[in-house]
């Protein structure tokens, strides 16, 4: 084969199996982070797969992206209405300020567990062909963002209809949204090394979820709690986040910077130290599969 | 073009940690670390492994289950990492092993076939320009946009075959599976493999059929317990396998030298 053919066909493909050598030892974190970079074709059509397969066997189809959380938040707002609704911050209908907190919560319980889950799920290709494993729990922490942003049509139909109206820095939840996925996306893949291993891992998850929706200020309000006390809300990973997606989408309380400092720490961090975790992890983990 | 050899494989071990007491559960290995530590064993599916594949040439590998056969193969693939020793394969892998194992259900043979592709290097906007021409290769033309869930299963390893073939892999591992679809089916495979080997391609063929090893094969090994008993001409190493194992097999074809040289340009004994 000429030079140039081969420098063409290289530059038509998406990896490096053209040449693989075991004893060329990477640096985890950024060799992890060329594979994403490389490999983002196939995230996108993995992620195309999720909302493909979870949906399809359905009578709504993709619909149910959205109606889910409507659905959940209907109920607590059937329950708990009479109970919260005068002491919402700002004055924002009920309904607004429980989806708005539901459809964060709702991405972390969904995000981490399919993440943790997506190695053991796709072991049938895994064992099979080559493909760094890191993309396959990218992947489906990236499907519960994009579900993510299906959630957010409903808030905001809701949000117009009710008088609330969409404040204009609506236009900047993107950022915290990719903070978010990559904390997610950090967490989901230090959980994924142990639930290789053990089987139950994702039960914990479950448990741990069960605990999070609830210290979430979704459906009460922060006010119940004695105001020496609110910063214990700092220990739930999902507050500042919930906090920031309620300020730019509805103009809730200006969220403290140490939310933000919170967001842009957690993502970068907690992603970083994930993958490192993982791609460390992962060849005494290969063998396991 | 270098002449390092595609597949080289040098002083390579696999080891599985078996805990002796499964702990499938957290709880478990946590009630075992509390009670001193998890006992490993450790089992050596492959042990001290070394052989090169030249460009174009096809290699066997015979011996019998658990030998470390598919191991070996999934160490090339680069789906296991080697616990020691060094592994260097050079050029595009299209590993062949229970072929269509990763295609979806619910999704259509389109959309099985790109993610396919994407999975084995292809870029998705080749992949999208192949489908037509992948599926009339396969004969599931009219299938293209039905679900998999609607195929039978020979289609599906019909289809995953040509996807396999399509990507113009320089490097096959095939795992038993030759015999894919019908009659006609695997005449067309087998010449397409043919073509791929005389274009340059470097082949690792396991099988437990001993004829087919044979004449497809240019040097064979066979492997055992994880270790190297034998590497040489095929006639010879599959004789002496099929006597250890207690199998009846005719040395009549001895002097025949390698078979198929028209179809293997290059290709040499041990």
């Amino acid at each position: 084969m000429s030079g140039l053919v081969r420098a063409q066909q290289q530059n038509r493909d998406t990896d490096s199996v053209s040449l693989y050598d075991s004893a060329v030892r990477r640096a985890p974190l950024r060799g992890a982070l060329v594979d994403l970079y490389r490999y983002r074709a196939l995230v996108r059509l993995l992620v195309a797969r999720d909302m493909t397969v979870r949906y399809k066997r359905s009578l709504l189809g993709v619909t149910w992206t959205v109606l889910n959380p409507l659905l959940i938040t209907l109920v607590m707002w059937g329950v708990f209405e009479h109970l919260f609704h005068s002491s919402i911050p700002g004055h924002i209908p009920y309904i607004v300020y429980i989806l708005a907190g539901n459809l964060v919560v709702t991405y972390f319980q969904q995000g981490v567990n399919m993440t943790a889950a997506s190695i053991a799920s796709s072991a049938g290709m895994l064992t099979k062909v080559y493909v760094p494993p890191v993309i396959f729990a990218f992947s489906a922490a990236a499907s519960g963002a994009v579900n993510f942003v299906y959630g957010l049509v409903p808030l905001v139909v809701i949000q117009l209809s009710t008088g609330t109206g969409v404040a204009p820095t609506f236009v900047l939840v993107p950022v915290p949204l990719l903070f978010f996925l990559l904390m997610i996306a950090g967490i989901g893949f230090f959980l994924a090394t142990y639930a290789i291993r053990y089987d139950d891992v994702l039960n914990l998850i479950g448990v741990v979820m069960v605990l999070v929706a609830y210290i979430t200020p979704t459906f009460y309000p922060v006010t119940i709690v004695p105001a020496q006390f609110r910063r214990f809300f700092y220990l739930d990973p999902v507050f500042p986040y919930v906090e920031t997606f309620r300020y730019l989408e509805y103009g809730g309380p200006r969220p403290s910077w140490v939310a933000a400092a919170y967001i842009l720490v957690s993502g970068l961090v907690g992603f970083a130290v994930g993958l490192r975790v993982f791609v460390r992890r992962w060849p005494s983990l290969a063998v396991l599969m | 073009m270098s002449h390092e050899p595609p597949i080289r494989v040098e002083d390579l071990t696999l080891e599985y940690r078996v805990p002796h007491h499964r702990a499938n559960s957290l709880k478990e290995a946590m009630v075992r670390i509390a009670r001193r530590g998890i006992a490993y064993d450790l089992l050596r599916a492959v042990d001290g492994v070394s052989f090169h594949v030249d460009q174009g040439e096809v290699m066997g590998i015979v011996g019998p289950n658990g030998a470390g056969k598919s191991t070996l193969m999934k160490v090339i693939a680069r789906v296991l990492p080697p616990t020691a020793g060094r592994v260097r394969v050079r050029g595009r892998v299209s590993p062949m092993i229970e072929l269509g194992a990763g295609f979806n259900a619910e999704q259509t043979g389109r959309e099985n076939v790109i993610l396919y592709g994407a999975l084995l290097g292809r870029d998705a906007n080749h992949m999208k320009s192949r489908c037509a021409a992948i599926a009339e290769w396969a004969g599931l033309t009219d299938y293209l946009d039905v679900p998999i869930r609607a195929y039978s299963s020979g289609m599906v390893a019909r289809l995953a075959f040509s996807v396999a073939v399509d990507v113009e892999p320089s490097v096959l591992l095939i795992d038993e599976i030759l015999a894919v679809g019908d009659a006609s089916f695997q005449m067309k495979s087998s010449e397409r493999m043919t073509e791929l080997i005389g274009a340059g391609a470097s082949v690792v063929l396991v099988s437990h059929q001993l004829q087919q090893i044979v004449d497809r094969c240019d040097r064979v090994m066979w492997l055992e317990h994880g270790v190297l008993k034998a590497l040489g001409r095929p006639q010879e190493v599959v004789a002496a396998y099929a006597e250890a194992v207690g199998v009846p097999w005719d040395l009549h074809e001895e002097e025949a030298g390698p078979p198929e040289t028209d179809l293997t340009p290059g290709a040499t004994g041990a």
